[in-house]
């Protein structure tokens, strides 16, 4: 039986994932509000977007299940997003709020 | 949860000869700018063929351009049929450049121009009303989108019919109707359509969360009934009632700018870049319309309202489109060649696919060009008018430059 995946392992492979709007990862921009692993690997990654109408809303959730499929042992990957609590900058890393000029 | 943007992003083949078309009607309009002088009257035949050339060469060509990629954005639905625009394009670069001739040099010709305007508009008021259709979450934006276009539907049938009118001699009263299709389609259709997309635009580039968006409801409403209140003066023959009319817009206007401070104090993106200082510029230069506007309507001259014509359309319209250039197109170059190699090699964020220096110059130009002929128009100077006329026409050069440049990005 594989190794348990960690939430840290998920959430190194979701930085990769970049917006090219803003230039910043998924995970230091705030958008990811919560990963979930049941006990045989599945992942659920529970995220929201900066904007109701991005139009980058199907790839970004592509490209966050398909980095979740990279990490060593993950049997499938999920991605609901959600809009409540709706995104804002305080949700965002300190080096994000300051390369914005939000600090 | 609602599904969002699920065709989102049309074919880059079918929406690209929308901006390069746009850019070169905008050029071409530019360089004919200075045939014209401070005292060039609404009515004067030859300004009637360039508004035309630019409204729908340049304005409408970008808008349809831009609604193929932002209709599905803002309405949170795939278009009915994007391939609709495949027959768009071909039709109003035609039309405008016959209606264009109908006005300079044969009358005769100008049904057949105003005709294929018509075609086109028609095709793409098809393809919005059926995916309205296909909308569940009925925001403002929605409602929006559905009352400009049938203003639009409105505007260009009194449009059609004055084509008729000085084409092939058909009874229309042109002194009536002419001032009616230019509130109906700068007003009802453009000032709307920009309100409703800048709700969604400005946030989502402005990253500007929690702000009131009570002011834009109400603005929204009052211009309505503003444009509607014009209709029915034009219809009875009111002088009174299209004062009314009038100051009921500038009213709307004010509760829009108003929605802009809002939008602007909450933003999280402090960033100066090309599209927020054409953002300022473009709003300030309405701040400015409202104003003279106002003064054109008490004082009743013809001088003051042309001024307030000239910063709405070359100041608010042209820096708010030419803005969102150096968004739109970079966003459709990355999302045609770079978004299959994300994760497999290093692809370039957006703001590096546009030319910094390039569209600076642009901004520089045109922004000096509207002031000087704006200036120009107020105190009624030829010299000044045709020499903001020339800088605007080399920033559209630059604009132009621009554009060829971030459409061959990574090619």
């Amino acid at each position: 039986m594989s190794e348990k995946v960690t939430k840290e392992q998920v959430y190194d492979a979701i930085r990769k994932v970049i917006d090219p709007e803003v230039g910043f990862n998924l995970v230091e921009m705030g958008l990811i509000y919560d990963v979930i692993i049941d006990d045989d690997n599945n992942v659920k990654v529970v995220m929201t977007l900066s904007t109701r109408g991005c139009p980058l809303h199907q790839m970004l959730t592509q490209w966050v299940k398909d980095a979740v499929m990279t990490v060593p042992g993950v049997k499938s990957a999920e991605v609901e997003v959600v809009w409540e609590p709706a995104w804002n900058i305080s949700m965002a890393d300190d080096n994000v709020k300051k390369a914005l000029g939000a600090l | 949860m609602f599904n969002v943007s699920r065709e989102f992003a049309p074919p880059f083949s079918l929406i690209a000869p929308f901006f390069v078309l746009g850019s070169i009607f905008y050029l071409v309009a530019a360089f004919l700018l200075p045939m014209f002088d401070a005292h060039t009257t609404h009515f004067d035949i030859a300004l009637v063929g360039w508004a035309h050339l630019f409204l729908l060469g340049f304005v409408m060509m970008i808008i349809f351009g831009a609604m193929a990629q932002l209709v599905p954005v803002v309405l949170e639905v795939g278009h009915f049929s994007v391939d609709f625009y495949y027959l768009i394009w071909p039709f109003l670069a035609i039309g405008t450049i016959v209606m264009v001739a109908g006005f300079w040099l044969a009358p005769a010709v100008l049904p057949y121009g105003g005709l294929m305007v018509l075609l086109s508009m028609l095709i793409f008021l098809a393809d919005t009303i059926l995916t309205l259709r296909k909308v569940e979450r009925v925001s403002l934006t929605v409602k929006t989108v559905a009352v400009t276009n049938a203003f639009l539907l409105l505007g260009i049938l009194v449009g059609f019919a004055m084509a008729l009118g000085i084409g092939v001699g058909v009874g229309v009263d042109i002194t009536k109707w002419l001032n009616a299709h230019i509130v109906l389609v700068l007003g009802g259709y453009v000032t709307l359509t920009i309100m409703g997309m800048s709700l969604i635009l400005l946030p989502m580039f402005g990253l500007s969360h929690g702000f009131d968006e009570k002011p834009i409801n109400r603005s929204f409403k009052i211009m309505v009934g503003g444009v509607l209140l014009y209709l029915l003066a034009s219809l009875i023959d009111w002088d009174g009632l299209r004062f009314v009319a009038l100051l009921t817009m500038l009213v709307a206007m004010g509760f829009y700018l108003y929605q802009i401070w809002l939008i602007y104090k909450t933003r999280a993106r402090k960033e100066n870049d090309i599209w927020f200082k054409s953002m300022a510029f473009g709003y300030g230069s309405l701040a400015i319309s409202v104003i003279i506007g106002l003064g054109a309507l008490l004082s009743g001259s013809e001088h003051l309202g042309l001024a307030a014509v000239w910063f709405l359309v070359m100041g608010f319209f042209t820096f708010l489109i030419n803005g969102h250039l150096y968004k739109i197109i970079p966003f459709l170059v990355w999302f045609e060649r770079y978004s299959p190699l994300v994760g497999k090699e290093r692809v370039p964020m957006l703001a590096e696919m546009y030319p910094k220096k390039m569209a600076d110059y642009e901004f520089w130009f045109s922004a000096a060009g509207v002031a000087i002929a704006g200036l120009g128009l107020l105190v009624g100077s030829d010299t000044l008018f045709k020499a903001g006329a020339a800088f605007i026409a080399t920033g559209a050069v630059f604009l132009l430059t621009s554009v060829r440049w971030m459409l061959k990005f990574g090619k």
